[in-house]
């Protein structure tokens, strides 16, 4: 148990010290390459909670696939581009940055005010969910009860998601098609 | 205690083991390109120059490891520690024999096709961390090759997932021999769960992962970069691609991780569609030669036996096809290998609630 609190802890500041890298670097491809750290410690905390799947999921879509493609549109963009867009006005503190500030200060508020309320260690779902012998032991196959639910129990968005992406696709297919000479 | 000590171990000689293999592998590639040229190869090093990847390995630690001085330090030096970890990680859910796994990961399959898409941000970093026009093409090069060969691969993977209904690459791998749980039919008609050897296999299971299996074979050749899918390091073109401008150690992490790269993908097909650790040899009548040959060490010959085999098609198509064209190459993956492994995908739902 000591243990898993201590891998938890040292994650926790991976992934929180490169999420401040990636957000403060000026260095923008470097940046992009410090948030596949923070990715990577996110999976590590998702496999300390016992969801492997997502854990893994999580290294395959944004690792393999989106952080891959965003190295894409930096390459091909050229050095003088990203020149002009490391060259911001360098102010900590201005006007344009207070819609940030709000924001993070009302996300911050609705945390701490979520916390405050909810008494994490003696929860009553959580009483129930163990009463009812309806828990995750280290062992179980994660997969099949995924996958038994998208069936089954959340259908419905299930279908609505693949719809959206088969949109995506096709507008994807649209846009890159050539135009017939007129 | 004593169980930590355990895995620092395996972990040491797992990494032994893809050292020792990319030397082997070197020396092999070597020859058996010689021969194929009509050539000698190594002669001059040790009997039949066995010696000669020693001697390179020690001329390239002693070697200066130049940063040029407009490359991005960091992302040069870490690229191809990435580049080799991401492949040597993968290495950890591989079964060797019966009961013989590093790490016993119910999802290992999908876990060692997520470690091997980190391999592409290495490459990534690599090219951009040199500053220099043919890495970076090579780099983008390269993550284009993969991440459209991910596709068909994943299909033909999934295929054979299908019927084996596990992700636990050592339920996959016991499935397919006298050792198995439940009822194997050859071609889906005559049950071999007491003959076991060839005839269980799960490219015999269901002859249509025979389709999959090449499938997979070809996208795996995309994915480590190898002819005729090399136009990632086309010499002809790009100098060395991606790793142009590495020398030293850091050229050797990157041949290093090549060489590991080949043998797991190597391994993963054999895992999936070859048996892996059973023997191929089946029971007859009073000959019991199946039972007599699976245990762990028949296993860890078979594994390694098996999986060499298929490094050393990977070599002979290396040295004896044209390497294509990049559009000839989007040409294969998307409109030839990607519907057919949807057809195979498709198949496998229908053996598997009719057949099985």
């Amino acid at each position: 148990m000591m243990l898993v609190k201590v891998m938890f802890y040292i994650l926790a500041a991976i992934a929180l010290g490169s999420a401040l890298y990636v957000a403060a670097a000026k260095n923008l491809v470097r940046s992009v390459f410090m948030f596949f750290v923070t990715l990577f410690a996110l999976a590590g905390l998702y496999v300390l909670a016992l969801a492997d799947f997502v854990a893994v999921t999580q290294i395959v879509i944004y690792v393999g696939g989106i952080l891959v493609l965003i190295l894409f549109a930096f390459m091909l963009s050229g050095r003088e581009t990203l020149e002009v867009l490391q060259q911001q006005k360098g102010k900590f503190i201005s006007l344009s940055k207070l819609p940030a500030v709000l924001l993070a200060l009302m996300f911050f508020v609705v945390m701490f005010v979520a916390l405050r309320q909810v008494n994490i260690n003696d929860a009553d779902w959580v009483k129930t969910a163990v009463a009812e012998g309806n828990i995750m032991k280290p062992d179980t196959v994660l997969v099949e009860s995924i996958g038994v639910n998208l069936m089954t129990r959340y259908l419905l968005p299930f279908e609505a998601i693949s719809i959206l992406l088969l949109f995506a696709l096709v507008g994807a297919a649209h846009l890159s098609r050539k135009e017939p000479q007129a | 205690m004593s169980n930590y000590l355990i895995y620092f171990l395996v972990a040491a000689g797992l990494f032994a083991f893809a050292a020792l293999f990319a030397l082997f592998g070197v020396y092999a590639e070597r020859k058996i390109s010689a021969y194929i040229q009509d050539r000698l190869g190594p002669t001059e090093t040790g009997k039949f120059g066995a010696l000669q990847t020693f001697a390179d390995i020690l001329k390239m630690i002693q070697k200066e490891l130049i940063i040029p001085s407009k490359a991005d330090k960091w992302l040069f030096i870490l690229a191809p520690v990435i580049i080799f970890v991401a492949v040597y990680m993968g290495f950890a859910a591989m079964p060797w024999g019966p009961g013989l796994v590093p790490s016993k990961v119910n999802i290992g399959l999908y876990y060692v096709f997520a470690i091997i898409s980190i391999e592409t941000l290495g490459i990534l970093m690599a090219g951009w961390g040199s500053n220099n026009k043919y890495s970076i093409l090579g780099a983008m090069r390269s993550a284009a090759q993969i991440i459209s060969y991910e596709i068909p691969a994943g299909f033909a993977i999934i295929s054979a997932v299908m019927i084996a209904q596990s992700l636990d690459l050592q339920v996959i791998s016991t499935q397919q021999g006298v050792q198995s749980g439940e009822t194997i039919k050859f071609f889906g008609f005559w049950d071999v769960t007491n003959i076991g050897g060839l005839l269980s296999w799960n490219i015999f299971r269901a002859p249509h992962l025979i389709v999959a299996f090449v499938i997979y074979f070809i996208a795996s050749l995309a994915e480590s970069n190898r002819a005729p899918f090399d136009i990632p390091e086309a010499e002809s073109e790009l100098v060395a691609g991606f790793h142009t401008e590495y020398s030293g150690l850091g050229f050797a992490f990157v041949f290093l991780a090549e060489y590991s790269m080949m043998f797991l993908v190597s391994m993963i097909g054999v895992i999936l569609f070859l048996g892996a650790w059973n023997t191929p040899l089946p029971n007859m009548g009073a000959l019991k030669l199946a039972d007599w040959t699976t245990n762990i060490w028949w296993g860890i010959f078979w594994v390694a036996i098996k999986s060499l085999a298929l490094v050393g098609v990977q070599m002979w198509i290396r040295w004896t096809l044209p390497r294509l064209r990049v559009d000839q190459l989007m040409n294969l993956c998307w409109k030839v290998l990607t519907p057919l492994a949807f057809a195979c995908m498709l198949i496998s739902g229908i053996w598997r609630l009719w057949l099985m």
